[in-house]
């Protein structure tokens, strides 16, 4: 099982390897929302640092939506669900295997955009520990339920629209969670950011399991 | 749930038409109470009479729903039982997520008109209110899934899996909008507590509820044919392209 | 706006949404039936029970 998550995982990463969509486009575009939310804020430095948190996951989110869109679209184009229905790859290392290259390609997209919200709104990290793990938890959370409305929208002629129709809704408690967090470890907020981290734990183990017992589901047809 | 034998093209039924006499009938005498039987509250004035739409609604929202995600459990194992099986399941499933949806936004609007009596602005960022609206959008979300052209067990399955996931979620939702509203800004959350309702207000709910819950059936039972209905339509479409192709090799 | 125009306007706004979804419903199940090849009979028996919808 593993070793199948792996190779799906990797072969995913050795596309994004060789296009490099990640860091060289999608990753610039969520700079891009960076500048462009502080002109929407008139570069009121106080407001962009009090939003940072929040602001750094709706560019996440922004950026991921295309990440998955694209991760899908590598599939689709070329028919290979109908190579995964016929090879020995189960449906749950294929779900695992896919949100592995989501999760890491995410990483690397918050590895852009992690500095630039420390360089552009001029934030203090004042917990790294906590930041660490609500980037993590977040991070896993999108992954998953990316990878699950990707292969619902997967094959269908309007996925750029429908997908994030269905993925904004169900990732809002991510955002959440996701944006109170990062301003506990801000230092703006002395809220329970902990607690928000685990939340997100919690929604992306939730959502794993549902993936894990209905990809195959979903497979069936793309 | 099916219509009337000999007339299997319609959406009409005896038994459905008594529950369409029923349910304008029931409205009709909802609107007698809530308008003008039922007194205005001491606290809330007129206001509270929006209350007997308001409230009901969000419980016919929240029951189709659910119904949603029962009937598409129920397809997803009769399907993967036998090919082909337990598609009235999810008939009911796409029925009654687009009643939700119907009263989903009708407790958004009565909740939004509400508010700007009693608190004096169309919108607090109140628990209920996101969770409300999030939901809403979800559910439009499914809908557009359920409109896109497929097979019709692909589309069921499809469909099915999301309903399950946004069901899952409607709990995730409320808590963390819940704990976010009360985390922060506890003064503004109280302002939308309902006081307590007794009495004549208490019944007229009640009643209320019940005539919305006939009114929200009458539409289900008539969604769920028409659905049927579509697929008969899209099957009869299929098998004359599928005819005409054939005529085209001879 | 005044208490009483704004409770008038969230029933006036109800009850159009759903008699625009109900009255919507029937009609389309009476358009997709005369597609199919719906007899002279049938039609009357519709037209009877969108009656009955238009009010609720």
């Amino acid at each position: 099982m593993l070793h199948e998550v792996l190779l799906i995982a990797l072969k995913d990463l050795r596309v994004e390897w060789r296009s490099k969509v990640t860091l060289g486009q999608v990753a610039p575009m969520g700079l891009l929302v960076l500048v462009v939310f502080a002109f929407a804020f008139d570069a009121n430095t106080r407001l962009l640092e009090l939003g940072a948190g929040g602001l750094f996951w709706v560019a996440v989110l922004f950026g991921g939506t295309l990440l998955i869109q694209r991760a899908f679209e590598v599939e689709t184009d070329d028919g290979n669900f109908d190579a995964f229905r016929m090879s020995t790859i189960r449906a749950p290392s294929l779900f695992l295997g896919k949100s592995l290259g989501i999760f890491i390609q995410v990483v690397l997209l918050e590895l852009v955009l992690g500095p630039g919200i420390v360089l552009l709104y001029n934030v203090r990290i004042d917990d790294w520990l906590l930041l660490l793990a609500a980037a993590l938890g977040g991070t896993l959370a999108f992954s998953v339920c990316g990878v699950l409305w990707g292969v619902m929208a997967a094959g269908t002629r309007v996925r750029a629209t429908l997908l994030p129709l269905l993925l904004v809704p169900i990732l809002a408690p991510v955002l959440l969670a996701g944006s109170r967090a990062f301003e506990t470890a801000f230092g703006v907020r002395a809220e329970a950011g902990w607690t928000w981290a685990s939340l997100m734990f919690v929604i992306a183990a939730v959502h794993a399991a549902v993936g894990m017992g209905t990809f195959g589901f979903l497979l069936e047809e793309s | 749930m099916s219509p009337a034998r000999g007339n299997k093209y319609m959406t009409a039924s005896p038994a459905t038409r008594v529950l369409g006499v029923v349910a304008v009938a029931a409205a009709l005498l909802m609107a007698l109470l809530g308008l003008i039987v039922s007194p205005a509250d001491v606290v809330q004035g007129q206001a509270v009479r929006m209350l007997y739409l308001h409230v009901p609604s969000i419980w016919i929202a929240y029951g189709a729903f659910v119904l949603t995600a029962v009937s598409s459990a129920l397809f997803l194992i009769r399907s993967r039982r036998r090919e082909d099986s337990g598609r009235h399941h999810d008939r009911l499933a796409g029925a009654a997520a687009e009643v939700g949806v119907v009263f989903a936004g009708i407790t958004l609007v009565t909740g939004m008109l509400w508010g700007r009596v009693t608190w004096g602005t169309y919108w607090q960022w109140d628990a209920r209110l996101t969770t409300t609206v999030l939901l809403f959008v979800t559910y439009l979300g499914y809908l557009a899934l359920r409109r896109l052209p497929a097979d019709p067990m692909i589309r069921g399955r499809r469909s099915a899996v999301m309903a399950l996931i946004s069901i899952i979620n409607v709990p995730i939702v409320h808590f963390s909008v819940d704990w976010w509203r009360t985390l922060h800004q506890k003064a503004s959350l109280s302002v939308g507590r309902r006081p307590e309702i007794t009495g004549e207000m208490y019944w007229t709910l009640l009643y209320s509820t019940l005539a919305v819950t006939i009114v929200a059936s009458w539409l289900i039972v008539h969604r769920y044919r028409v659905i049927r209905l579509e697929e008969l339509r899209d099957e009869e479409a299929l098998n004359a392209l599928i005819a005409s192709r054939l005529r085209e090799d001879e | 706006m005044s208490e009483v125009a704004t409770v008038a306007t969230g029933w006036g706004v109800t009850f159009v949404i759903v008699t625009t979804y109900a009255l919507w419903v029937v009609g389309r199940g009476k358009a997709i039936g005369r597609e199919l090849g719906i007899g002279e009979q049938e039609e009357l028996d519709l037209g009877s029970d969108s009656s009955t919808s238009a009010n609720s």
